[in-house]
């Protein structure tokens, strides 16, 4: 009866290594969520259970509740992350999420604490979220999440918390943002309070480039991307491009879909420039465009 | 094409092993509750002289009982509470193998729990999850629920929630929100007392 045990016991004692850091977030209606103390002073949690920016609380594990105040929020990693002066004991032991396999054993928590168990699912590259967030790699825990267990840490067999799950980044799917990610991101949002994200203002929608056409403009690949929408006034308006023009490159690099668009785009510094080749009435044109800071959408 | 070596399974091989006598063991104590198939419960052989413990919502009579021998019984009932949803039956037999009981005074959440019955009328299914949540010292005596994040289906009820040991810890009664809720042993203790039935 050893062996069973034993697994019994670390997975328990996993559960109570990574708690001591499990807070509840009071920041919505009704039913709290659950953060993570991150670093000394500051607890990160799941961006769409943050519902008003102000009267926000924390309950620290030994069940006093205080107040905290919002440091920053990144809708596109699902990420907000709070200053609390008064947080007891240790924050989380970090863990590696790159050691992570599939079919590894994984813990998520809850505030209280409550505990949920499955194992890694699936692992993959890195990815772009629907909002532009970069994700270090694809971390597809199968457990489930319980009511206001967004924001609480993915534990591993050690005790070590190696992201945040949320119920928010993908439609019926849970996900857990790697700690390294979650380290970029309470470092931008501690230091400036937002992570700025290049811009170019347009609605684009592939399409395919005809023959014709792609003798037109020699930077063309197989299929260019139409102007759908130009946010007025944005970064692209008034570098002059217009509704109906059909982008092809950007700094020569042939782009396709809207992805290769966002992997040039998203990464760049607010306000350097990138050169768009686009067609427009079948003749080529080439423009230069300020990349601007993606704005805070309203929820 | 030769197939992949398989790697020699240190530790899941004895983790089999033991998942399989912890098993065994509970499945010798869990009997069913009324008729086969669909529709039927659970139930924990709790004394030796024939007391079994089930829920409420399980035995509303006199009820067939069948043990994990197979032996095929007719079960009177002696206690009922259905507010903490739990039942005493007595069968007309003894010298029972009973069930090992513990109080849950060091619950760990994390900890792994088992459960043992007849989900969907299938017999002596076995399930395992975690401990999902205990009650804490800030709820002091208002202990209600065990609630384990284990997947139960209707044909647990009355079965064992138990320890890694197996060592039940509560009478698995409720799915809620996809969680297992089970009575606490020592609300069955209370309830066995208040009856005037021995406890073990």
């Amino acid at each position: 009866m050893e062996t069973l045990l034993s697994l019994s016991n670390d997975l328990a004692a996993a559960v109570e290594r990574a708690a001591g850091a499990v807070v509840a977030v009071h920041a919505r209606p009704r039913l709290a969520s659950t953060g993570v103390h991150w670093r000394p002073g500051v607890v990160v949690t799941a961006d769409h259970t943050v519902r008003s920016d102000d009267d926000l609380r924390v309950t620290r594990p030994d069940g006093r509740t205080v107040p905290a105040t919002l440091a920053g929020r990144d809708p596109a990693t699902d990420l907000a992350v709070f200053r609390v002066a008064d947080l007891a004991g240790p924050p989380a032991p970090l863990g590696d999420p790159a050691r992570l396999r599939v079919g590894h054993v994984v813990l998520a928590l809850g505030h209280g604490p409550r505990a949920s168990w499955g194992v890694v699912s699936t692992v993959g590259e890195a990815w772009r979220t629907w909002r532009g967030g970069e994700i270090d790699r694809l971390i597809r825990p199968d457990l489930t999440l319980y009511p206001g267990f967004s924001g609480g840490p993915l534990v591993d067999a050690r005790g070590d918390v190696v992201g945040i799950v949320t119920s928010g980044l993908a439609r019926q799917l849970e996900l857990a943002v790697p700690a390294t990610t979650v380290e970029r991101v309470v470092e931008a949002l501690l230091a400036t309070g937002r992570v700025a994200r290049g811009y170019l203002g347009v609605g684009l929608q592939p399409v395919s480039l005809p023959e014709t056409l792609r003798r037109a403009a020699p930077a063309a690949g197989e299929g260019g991307l139409v102007v759908v929408n130009v946010e007025p006034d944005g970064p692209a308006a008034r570098a002059g491009i217009l509704l109906g023009d059909v982008v092809v490159a950007l700094d020569g690099r042939p782009v396709g879909d809207t992805d290769a668009v966002q992997a040039v785009v998203v990464g760049r510094p607010v306000g350097s420039a990138v050169t768009v080749a686009l067609i427009r009435a079948g003749a080529p044109v080439q423009l230069s465009v300020a990349i601007g800071e993606r704005p805070v959408r309203s929820r | 094409m030769a197939a992949i070596a398989a790697p020699p399974l240190a530790v899941s091989g004895e983790l089999a092993a033991d998942l399989e006598a912890v098993a065994r063991r509970l499945r010798r104590v869990t009997v069913l509750v009324g008729g086969r198939g669909q529709g039927a419960g659970a139930g924990i052989v709790w004394g030796p002289d024939g007391l079994v413990v089930t829920n409420a919502h399980v035995a509303r009579g006199p009820v067939g009982v069948t043990l994990a021998d197979g032996r095929r019984l007719r079960a009177t009932l002696v206690a009922r509470d259905p507010e903490s949803d739990l039942a005493a039956l007595a069968l007309p037999v003894g010298d029972l193998e009973t069930a090992e009981v513990d109080d849950g005074a060091g619950l760990r959440v994390g900890q792994l729990v088992l459960a043992v019955g007849h989900p969907l009328g299938l017999a002596g299914a076995l399930s395992i999850g975690i401990l999902h949540r205990v009650p804490t010292d800030r709820e002091g005596a208002a202990r209600g629920w065990l609630v384990a994040d284990l997947r139960l289906a209707p044909g647990n009820s009355g079965g064992p929630l138990a320890d890694e040991r197996g060592r039940v810890l509560g009478v698995n009664a409720m799915i809620q929100g996809g969680l297992a809720l089970a009575v606490p042993t020592v609300a069955v203790r209370r309830f066995l007392r208040h009856a005037g039935l021995a406890a073990p």
